[in-house]
């Protein structure tokens, strides 16, 4: 059994059909990718997977048990982490703090409220594991804020990372990286790949095909194809699709 | 990071130990430059309120407007208790709290959901309500004229006993609590729970995607700090010797709004602390001069909220961090006001 | 039924004039997604300008006072009805200047913002002309009582309806006939929009806080005659006019109509069989509408949702 499973999702906003019966399976130990052209639905479908929105119809199975329609934060407890496309990460503080806050031990810390958070060193390393990990090490007391575009995105999986998921979603990784920051970004989604299973949103053809084991293709809302990367160079409906929405 | 830290530093900080030792030689200075015992026990309230009020407004960003609803159920609860069931301090403080605290959890229930300015909205609303209830409620208000002739029992604990009739030593009393509220909330802010109150204010989205329920957060912050204005109010209500609606108005829950921003609850701990005793000051030193000396204040306001909404703390920190020439005391004093946050 | 009746008129006619005084706040908040905090503050500020327009301080003006002074009532009062909510408009559109270092912030400065001038004007008012209640003379004309179906009724509070409804008419004139209006019914928050269209947002921004100003001072004299006239009476305006918008819905015209004349049937009624209670059940209203339907009756969808 898969690790995680979309069954038959739905979801409209409005008149307007986003999601039409998406079937999704995410393998444990994989890299699985969901390609599509802009528009076509990716964000929404992520979003309903983790929480944002609850689809209309459909079932979003976790390891055999049903998370339909939970609150982000209830999924995101059940080992479930997310990186947001447009950045979203906690400005003002530093980039530890944005660690530490995203780390499991402190969140079931959450409600402490005579305890000092600064004066616990064991989660602070953890968090500069983490923070060394997407190559920030060094960074750790500067603001979130002021970091440079590219540590930024690497915050934003530090983050996701932080949590210690059993699924690792990320939306858009390379979005409004150069080549070369692209290239790195490769290299550390493959690291990744041997400790975490993971789930890539991209539009980025060539950064995909390099990293995943299996992809899906998403178009006007309905999975058009899915497979092997290789299957897929050679489906005709994905290279009309990839073609028709290079833009 | 505080690990090398001894235990005591981290309860109690510079600042507070300065604050504390000024205010508590207040009673020996204050006639001689013009002003009077009294002011430092509304001073001292009103500390405790702001301090709690910044929980909310500072640091999760819930900008309540209707504030003044939870300081006056603290003052007519405190009132109440005294004349109705029996005279006791501690019994009355601790039922003024509770009061506070079970209005501001139920008000939260309806707000904690909201954000910005359909926050602020909403409690406007609630404040209007009790204040409304406070006003037209005689039988148990006492309408507009509201409680009178409260008594200010004894402090008795154990063996130690004494009187708090005379303002001096309701106003050690009062300090006690102070530094009390002072060392609880700092390390409340510094918490793993004032931690993600703060996380929550800057990303809520990303908060709730990292596991926490941010509802519950709101909901717990609001209900705290209600219990605090609940406290400021019990304390309140003994040094009048009475409880009114006055208190309760919009116009009393947006003072407390502004002394907070003024002094820069935004950005340091000592927001309110400074705003507090920055409007008072103003008051009675602007008041002696003009009687519209609100119309001043306001307009301050307006400028701070336009030009500065970092306010008083803000500002200083700026002042020192873009300087060349760093005096001692300068850096002193930006490294008072940035204690609060990191 | 002949017991219900006069209630439902005293309603209707109240509910216009909630209806009017919404009007203004609901532009300013559709436009600019905005609570505006001075709205009761520029309604104060309405009545005292008509009141001064009407009964000026002679020693001040010398002849030419005196020479106004003895102007009949109806010629000094009409021109106040027009020339207050001008003034009280140049107010509210210096306030859109000072509300300029605000946008692209938190939505809460804003909000501050309009908490602090709220503030500057009513204290300004308490200093120029006093805090003791004052009186805003009406025409003879229009004052007095008239006898309906074997009841008395205020003739005032029939004109006074009257002209809440002429206010309202000239609103939904401006709406649905100028390009303003146009744009304003399309949700003009949104700044992409409005330029693509070839409008000019600041200018259109400017407009309509001086247009929402004049109308929170033309509520302002209407009203003022019957509720007394002092420096905090905003208060009593604001709240109804956040209650209005809520329920009708953020930048509905007709919401603002509709919900101004179901809070005064609610006031009217409530004030009728349980007076003490009919404020309370305006905010118990607010209450149960922003938690169950924070978009109201006819709202489109807003950012302040949420």
């Amino acid at each position: 059994m898969a690790l995680f499973e979309a069954r038959g999702i739905h979801k409209r906003f409005g008149h307007q059909v986003v999601l039409e019966r998406i079937d999704l399976g995410f393998e444990s130990g994989q890299l699985s990718g969901i390609m599509g052209p802009n528009g076509a639905g990716k964000t929404t479908c992520f979003n309903v997977l983790t929480g944002q929105y609850k689809p209309d119809r459909g079932q979003v199975v976790l390891a055999g048990e049903d998370i339909t329609g939970l609150a982000p934060n209830t999924i995101a407890r059940k080992g479930i982490a997310r990186s947001f496309q447009i950045m979203s990460l906690f400005d003002e503080y530093s980039a530890l703090e944005n660690l530490l806050i995203a780390l499991p031990e402190v969140r079931e810390r959450g409600f402490t409220m005579m305890n000092r958070l600064d004066s616990d060193s064991a989660a602070a390393d953890r968090a500069s594991t983490v923070l060394a990990r997407v190559g920030l090490a060094g960074r750790e007391r500067q603001r979130a804020g002021d970091l440079a575009y590219g540590e930024r995105r690497a915050l934003e999986i530090g983050v996701a990372l932080a949590a210690e998921p059993r699924l690792l979603f990320l939306d858009e990784p390379t979005s409004g990286l150069s080549a070369k920051a692209i290239a790195g970004l490769a290299e550390l989604v493959q690291g990744l790949k041997r400790d975490y299973s993971i789930v890539v949103i991209e539009h980025d053809m060539q950064f995909l095909f390099g990293l995943a084991d299996t992809i899906s293709v998403i178009h006007w809302g309905q999975v058009i194809a899915s497979g092997a990367p290789e299957a897929l160079r050679e489906n005709k409906w994905v290279r009309r699709s990839m073609l028709g929405g290079k833009a | 990071m505080a690990s090398g830290e001894s235990v005591a530093a981290r309860w109690v900080s510079r600042q507070m130990v300065l604050l504390l030792v000024v205010l508590a030689t207040l009673p020996l200075w204050i006639e001689s430059i013009g002003l009077y015992p009294y002011l430092g026990v509304e001073i001292a309230i009103w500390m405790i309120y702001g301090l709690g009020f910044n929980l909310l407004l500072g640091y999760s960003g819930l900008p309540s407007f209707g504030h003044g609803a939870f300081f006056g159920i603290g003052a007519y609860a405190f009132g109440l208790f005294q004349l109705r069931v029996f005279e006791s301090l501690f019994l009355g403080i601790a039922c003024a709290v509770t009061a506070a605290f079970v209005a501001g959890a139920i008000v939260a229930c309806f707000l904690s959901h909201r954000r910005g300015i359909y926050f602020a909205l909403m409690t406007i609303a609630f404040g209007q309500v009790f204040w409304f209830i406070s006003i037209k409620w005689h039988t148990l208000t006492g309408g507009e004229d509201g409680l009178l002739n409260i008594p200010r029992p004894a402090f008795e604990l154990g063996v130690a006993s004494a009187g708090l009739g005379s303002n001096t030593a309701l106003f050690y009393f009062v300090l006690v609590v102070l530094a009390v509220v002072l060392v609880a909330l700092w390390r409340l802010v510094h918490s793993p729970f004032g931690k993600v109150l703060q996380a929550i204010r800057q990303n809520e989205v990303r908060a709730r995607f990292v596991g926490y329920n941010v509802w519950l957060f709101k909901w717990t912050v609001f209900a705290i700090s209600a219990a605090i204005a609940g406290l400021a109010g019990s304390l309140f209500s003994m040094a009048q010797q009475s409880a009114y609606p006055d208190v309760m108005s919009l116009h009393a829950s947006g003072i407390i709004v502004m002394m907070t921003l003024i002094g820069g609850g935004f950005v340091s701990f000592w927001g309110p602390v400074i705003g507090v005793a920055v409007y008072f000051l103003a008051r009675d030193v602007l008041g002696a001069v003009t009687e519209t000396w609100l119309l001043w204040f306001g307009l301050i306001f307006v400028l701070a909220v336009l030009f500065k909404p970092e306010g008083i703390a803000g500002a200083w920190q700026q002042h020192v961090g873009s300087g060349d020439r760093r005096s001692l005391a300068r850096r002193a004093v930006a490294g008072f006001l940035s204690a609060g946050r990191k | 039924m002949s017991h219900v009746l006069p209630h439902l008129l005293n309603g209707l006619s109240l509910g216009l004039l909630f209806a009017l005084i919404a009007l203004g706040f609901m532009l300013i908040v559709g436009v600019m997604e905005l609570i505006n905090l001075a709205h009761g503050s520029l309604f104060a500020l309405g009545a005292y300008f008509a009141m001064v327009i009407i009964s000026p301080d002679l020693a001040w003006l010398g002849a030419a006072g005196e020479a106004w002074a003895v102007l009949p009532l109806p010629v000094r009062y009409g021109l106040a009805v027009f020339l207050a909510p001008v003034l009280v408009a140049i107010v509210g559109m210096g306030l859109e200047l000072c509300m300029r270092r605000t946008y692209g912030k938190k939505a809460e400065y804003g909000l501050l913002l309009t908490f602090g001038a709220a503030l500057v004007i009513e204290e300004t008012i308490r200093l120029v002309w006093g805090p003791s209640e004052q009186y805003l003379q009406v025409p003879q004309a229009i004052s007095g009582a008239f006898l309906f179906a074997g009841l008395i009724y205020s003739k005032y509070k029939l004109y006074a309806a009257l002209f809440a409804v002429g206010a309202i008419a000239a609103v939904w004139l401006f709406l649905e006939r100028t390009p303003y209006g146009a744009i304003i019914k399309a949700g003009a928050h949104d700044s992409e929009m409005v330029r693509a269209l070839g409008i000019n947002l600041t200018r259109l921004r400017l407009l309509v806080f001086g247009l929402g100003a004049g109308l929170a001072g033309f509520a302002g004299i209407v009203m003022t005659p019957i509720w007394g006239l002092r420096p905090h009476v905003g208060i009593d305006a604001v709240i109804p006019a956040f209650l209005i918008i809520v329920l009708g819905g953020v930048g509905s015209f007709w919401g603002a109509v509709i919900g101004g004349i179901l809070v005064g049937l609610a006031v009217g009624f409530t004030g009728a069989y349980a007076s003490e209670l009919s404020l309370l059940s305006m905010y118990l209203l607010l209450i149960a509408v922003v938690t169950f339907r924070a978009r109201g009756l006819l709202g489109r969808k807003s950012g302040l949702e949420a």
